[in-house]
C-alpha cells in the first residue's frame, strides 16, 4: 500500500491561501478533493483544488483493538481488502462510488449504505480525527479509544460536513469482526404491503443487515453466525437471492445512473408515500431512492412528513439554516475566512439564511 | 422566604411559581454539589423547571442579566460538572420527568430530560424493548444528564454509549432559542448538532427533550466468570476474545482488592485467591450465543484462566453482577474515603497501565482497587485514602494526575464516561494543545458567546492551561 504523509504540504497550501486573503486578495477558497468520485452526485469541485489524494497510508492497525487509523487520502478499496484479510470490516457500511473513493471523502460526505438502518452508521464509527482548520493549524480530536468524553465531540461533527469545517488529515475508525455469513432472501411483495413487513423485520434484529424493495420484490439480508442465520432464513421462506448489496451501497446499480436522482428520508414508521418516477426502497422504508422524480414536490412532501430530501443529480434543493444561523456560526468557529469548500457550505449548510 | 433584595431572585419569581424558586444559604445547600462532593458551591438561586417554556425564560433572564447558568438533572455526576456557580442560577430539570411517547414501530421513546434512565427500559419492557446505556447510577440518573455527559455503562461495548442511542433532541440556547437536532429519521441534513451536544456538559445549551433509540431485548443472555492468576493474563484475555471475533454485551474486570471488598460486602461468590476475574455477558439469538460461548470458553482457557464458570441461572447471573455493581460502596467499607477516575486506554495497553498504577500508588503510599469496563479499555481505578491524614488529599490528587497522564501517553484519554467537569479541567491542558483548546472555545462561543453556560467546566481557558503545564513541569 502506498504511503505518504503530505500534512505539511497541505498545511503550507492552506497558509498560502490565508496569507493571500489577509493581504486583501480574493480568498477564492479551496476545493478539497480526495478521489473525486462523488462529483457526479451534486458534490462538484469548485475553485482552487486542494488535492488530498496523495496523503495516504495506514498509520495504525491492530486487529485486536478493532481500530484503524489511516490517512484520509487512502483508497477505500485498499482498506476493505486489508481488513478482510484479518477477518474484519468497518463498523459502518461505507459507500464507495468509484475505484478511487477515499476514506476521507467517505467521512466528509457522510453517506451510509443499506446497513445504516440496522446500526452500522458512519458517524457512530468515527472515533477520532486529525485535521487542518481554517487558521492553518493541525488539530486532533477524539482519539483511538471507543469511549472518550474529553472536550466536545468535534470529530463526529466532521462526518457529513463536506469538508466545510477543515481538511481531514487522519481518521480513526471503529471496526468489527466480519460476520460468518451473509445471506439474502427475496419475496414477492406489493409496495402496499411493505408497512406490515417492516413490523415483521423488527423481529429479525440483530441479524438483519439489509432491507430493500425494488420492482415488486423485497430483499432481506441476514448476517451473523451460520448456526443462527440458517434456521431464521428457513423460518422466513422466500427464495435465495444474489441481490448485489454492494451495488446499492456504492450507487453503482443501473438505477443510480438516472439524470434526476434523489434520496427521500422519512421518519421510521411514516406512512409510505406514492412517488412519480422509478423508486427503490431502502432502510425499511426510511430512505427511498427516486429516479426521475419531481424534486421540489418530493421536498415539500418529505418536509410535511418530518423528513427531508437529498438531491444527488438534478438541481440541488437549498438547505435552509434552521434557527438564527447556528450552522454559520459553527462554520466560522472552524474556518473564520470561509476558505474550505465555500460553494458546498452555501448550498448544504448556511444557505437560505436571512 | 426569599431574600427579596436580590433582583435575580425577584425576576425568577416572576417566571416561576415561588415554590419552585429556592434561595437563601440554608435552602440551597442540598444543591451545592453533585456526586463528587469535594467540589461544593452554593448557587445564588435554584430554579426547578417543569417545561421548555420555563427553561427558555430562565435562559433569557440569565442572558439579560449576564449571570452564569448551570443546569443539572439528578446530580449523580462524578466530575463536578453540575457544581453550581456562586453568582449564578442552578437550573434543575428533574421535575420534567414525563415519558411523552413510546413508538414500538419506530423503536423510539420521546422523553423529558428529567426521566430516570431505568424508567425508560421499564416503560418499554411491555414492547420487549429496552434503553441500552446503563450507567451504574441508572436507578437515579436522568436522561438529560446522560446526554450532557455522554454516559456509558456496562453494556456499551456492544450497544454503544448515549450518543449512539439518541436519535433526536431539543436544545435551548442561552438566547432562549430552541434548536432541534436529529429526529425520527435515521439520517439528518446539516452539521451533526446531535453529536456535538452529547458530552458538552451543559456548556452549549439545555436539553429539554430527548428521543432515544430502543433496542429489542435479546432472546438469550449467558454469563461467564473466569479467574486468572495474574492481572496481565486477564488483560490479555480481553484482547484475545475480541480478536477471536466475539463482541460480548459486557466484558468487565475486577482485581484482587476489588474482589476482596465485594466478597465481604455482598458475597457474590468470587474467587478470593484470583488475581483478577473477568465477568462476561454474551447475548443475542440462542444459536448465536451458543456459538459465541463455544469460541470464548477455549479462548479463556488458552489465556491462562484457572477456572471458567457459567452462571447456572438468572439468579446466579444477577448475584455475579450485583458484586460488580456494588464494588464502589464495597470499597467504601474498606477505606474511610475513596476517589475514582475513569481514564480510557487501548485494550492491549490495559496490562501495562494496571502495572503502572501499582507503581505510582506505591510512590504515594496509597492503595488502588480496580474494577472496570475492560472491553472498552475504560479503567476505574479506585484510590483508597483517609481524608483525615494531613496530606492525603494532596497525594491522591497527584496520583490521579499521574495515572491520567499515563493514560494519555499510551494513546488513551483522561475520561471515558464520567466527564471533565471541574475535576479533570487541569488534565485537559495535557491532553490538548493550545490550538485544540482554542478550537473548543471557538465552538462554545458560537453557541454561548458570553460563556454563561456552565462556566469554567469542561474546557479550560488558555491561561489556565499554560499555568497548569508550568506547575506540572516544576513538580518534575
Amino acid at each position: 500500500m502506498a504511503e505518504r504523509d503530505c500534512s505539511l504540504q497541505l498545511q503550507e497550501e492552506v497558509e498560502r491561501v490565508l496569507r493571500a486573503a489577509a493581504a486583501g486578495g480574493a480568498a477564492g477558497g479551496l476545493a478539497i478533493a480526495g478521489g473525486a468520485s462523488r462529483t457526479g452526485f451534486n458534490l462538484p469541485l469548485g475553485g482552487h483544488r486542494l488535492d488530498v489524494g496523495e496523503h495516504r497510508g495506514v498509520i495504525d492497525y491492530q486487529p485486536d483493538e478493532l481500530m484503524l487509523r489511516v490517512r484520509s487520502g487512502t483508497p477505500l478499496a485498499e482498506l476493505q481488502a486489508l481488513l478482510a484479510a484479518e477477518g474484519q470490516r468497518f463498523a459502518a457500511d461505507i459507500p464507495q462510488p468509484g475505484a478511487a473513493s477515499t476514506i476521507g471523502g467517505a467521512v466528509a460526505s457522510g453517506w451510509d449504505g443499506p446497513a445504516r438502518a440496522f446500526g452500522q452508521s458512519l458517524r457512530d464509527s468515527l472515533i477520532g480525527c486529525r485535521m487542518l482548520n481554517g487558521r492553518g493549524e493541525i488539530v486532533n480530536f477524539g482519539g483511538q479509544v471507543m469511549k472518550n468524553v474529553a472536550g466536545y465531540d468535534l470529530s463526529r461533527l466532521q462526518v457529513g460536513a463536506l469538508g466545510t469545517l477543515g481538511v481531514l488529515l487522519d481518521v480513526s475508525l471503529r471496526l468489527l469482526p466480519r460476520p460468518e455469513c451473509s445471506l439474502t432472501r427475496s419475496f414477492l411483495v406489493p409496495a402496499a404491503d411493505l408497512p406490515q413487513w417492516w413490523q415483521k423485520t423488527r423481529s429479525l434484529r440483530p441479524l438483519i443487515s439489509g432491507a430493500c424493495h425494488r420492482n415488486g420484490r423485497l430483499y432481506l439480508r441476514l448476517s451473523g453466525r451460520r448456526a443462527a442465520v440458517r434456521p431464521l432464513l428457513d423460518s422466513l421462506g422466500g427464495e435465495d437471492s444474489d441481490f448485489d448489496w454492494s451495488a446499492l451501497r456504492d450507487l453503482r446499480h443501473d438505477f443510480f445512473s438516472a439524470e434526476q436522482l434523489a434520496a427521500v428520508y422519512l421518519p421510521r414508521g411514516a406512512p409510505p408515500a406514492q412517488y412519480s418516477g422509478d423508486v427503490m426502497v431502502d432502510w425499511e422504508g426510511a430512505r427511498t431512492w427516486v429516479a426521475g422524480g419531481d424534486h421540489p414536490a418530493l421536498q415539500r412532501r418529505a418536509g410535511e412528513a418530518g423528513g427531508f430530501v437529498r438531491v444527488l443529480r438534478g438541481r440541488p434543493t437549498q438547505v435552509a439554516d434552521s434557527g438564527r444561523g447556528w450552522q454559520r456560526r459553527i462554520r466560522r468557529a472552524f474556518d473564520p475566512q470561509g476558505i474550505f469548500n465555500p460553494h458546498l457550505a452555501e448550498t448544504c449548510f448556511t444557505g437560505g439564511e436571512v | 422566604m426569599h431574600s427579596k433584595r436580590d433582583p435575580i431572585v425577584e425576576a425568577l419569581c416572576r417566571i416561576l411559581p415561588g415554590d419552585r424558586v429556592i434561595s437563601g444559604c440554608e435552602r440551597v445547600a442540598p444543591f451545592e454539589c453533585d456526586a463528587l462532593p469535594v467540589y461544593r458551591e452554593r448557587p445564588r438561586a435554584v430554579a426547578l423547571v417543569r417545561s421548555e417554556a420555563e427553561v427558555v425564560a430562565v435562559a433569557r433572564l440569565c442572558r439579560e442579566w449576564q449571570v452564569p447558568l448551570v443546569s443539572r438533572g439528578a446530580g449523580t455526576g462524578l466530575s463536578a460538572g453540575a457544581r453550581p456557580d456562586a453568582g449564578g442560577i442552578l437550573l434543575v430539570t428533574s421535575p420534567m420527568d414525563r415519558i411523552l411517547s413510546i413508538d414500538p414501530d419506530a423503536m423510539t421513546a420521546r422523553v423529558q430530560p428529567g426521566v430516570v434512565n431505568l424508567q425508560i427500559s421499564r416503560a418499554a419492557a411491555a414492547q420487549n424493548l429496552f434503553y441500552a446505556p446503563d450507567p451504574s447510577s441508572q436507578i437515579a440518573c436522568s436522561i438529560g444528564g446522560n446526554v450532557a455527559e455522554n454516559a456509558g455503562g456496562v453494556h456499551c461495548l456492544k450497544y454503544g454509549v448515549t450518543v449512539q442511542n439518541v436519535t433526536g433532541l431539543r436544545l435551548v440556547t442561552i438566547d432562549g432559542e430552541v434548536l432541534t437536532a436529529g429526529g425520527d429519521c435515521p439520517a439528518q441534513p446539516g452539521y451533526d448538532l446531535l453529536a456535538l451536544v452529547h458530552g458538552s456538559e451543559g456548556g452549549l445549551g439545555i436539553v429539554t427533550e430527548v428521543t432515544v433509540r430502543l433496542t429489542p431485548q435479546p432472546s438469550r443472555t449467558r454469563m461467564l466468570m473466569a479467574d486468572f492468576p495474574t492481572v496481565r493474563a486477564a488483560a490479555d484475555a480481553v484482547s484475545a476474545i475480541v480478536r477471536a471475533g466475539v463482541i460480548p454485551a459486557a466484558l468487565e474486570m475486577m482485581d484482587a482488592l476489588a474482589i476482596e471488598a465485594t466478597e465481604k460486602f455482598c458475597h457474590p461468590g468470587y474467587a478470593l485467591d484470583a488475581a483478577a476475574i473477568l465477568l462476561i455477558d454474551l447475548d443475542g439469538q440462542p444459536q448465536e450465543v451458543a456459538a459465541d460461548m463455544a469460541v470464548v470458553e477455549p479462548v479463556l482457557a488458552r489465556s491462562g484462566a484457572t477456572r471458567v464458570q457459567r452462571a447456572a441461572d438468572a439468579a446466579q447471573r444477577e448475584l455475579w453482577w450485583k458484586g460488580r455493581k456494588s464494588a464502589f460502596p464495597a470499597v467504601g467499607r474498606l477505606s474511610p474515603d475513596y476517589y475514582c477516575i475513569d481514564g480510557t486506554v487501548p485494550r492491549h495497553r490495559i496490562g501495562d497501565v494496571l502495572e503502572a498504577i501499582d507503581r505510582f500508588a506505591a510512590r504515594y503510599q496509597l492503595r488502588v482497587a480496580n474494577v472496570f469496563h475492560a472491553g472498552d479499555g475504560n479503567l476505574h481505578p479506585i484510590i483508597m485514602f483517609n481524608g483525615r491524614e494531613v496530606d492525603a488529599v494532596d497525594r491522591v490528587e497527584h496520583l490521579a494526575a499521574d495515572i491520567l497522564e499515563y493514560c494519555i501517553e499510551v494513546g488513551g484519554t483522561i475520561t471515558g464516561e464520567h466527564g471533565v467537569g471541574l475535576e479533570k479541567i487541569d488534565q485537559m491542558a495535557v491532553q490538548f494543545s493550545d490550538a485544540e483548546i482554542a478550537q473548543f472555545l471557538a465552538v462554545k462561543d458560537a453557541l454561548d458567546p458570553d460563556r454563561l453556560l456552565n462556566p469554567g467546566k469542561l474546557i479550560p481557558t488558555l491561561a489556565h492551561c499554560q499555568e497548569y503545564r508550568m506547575l506540572r513541569k516544576s513538580d518534575g
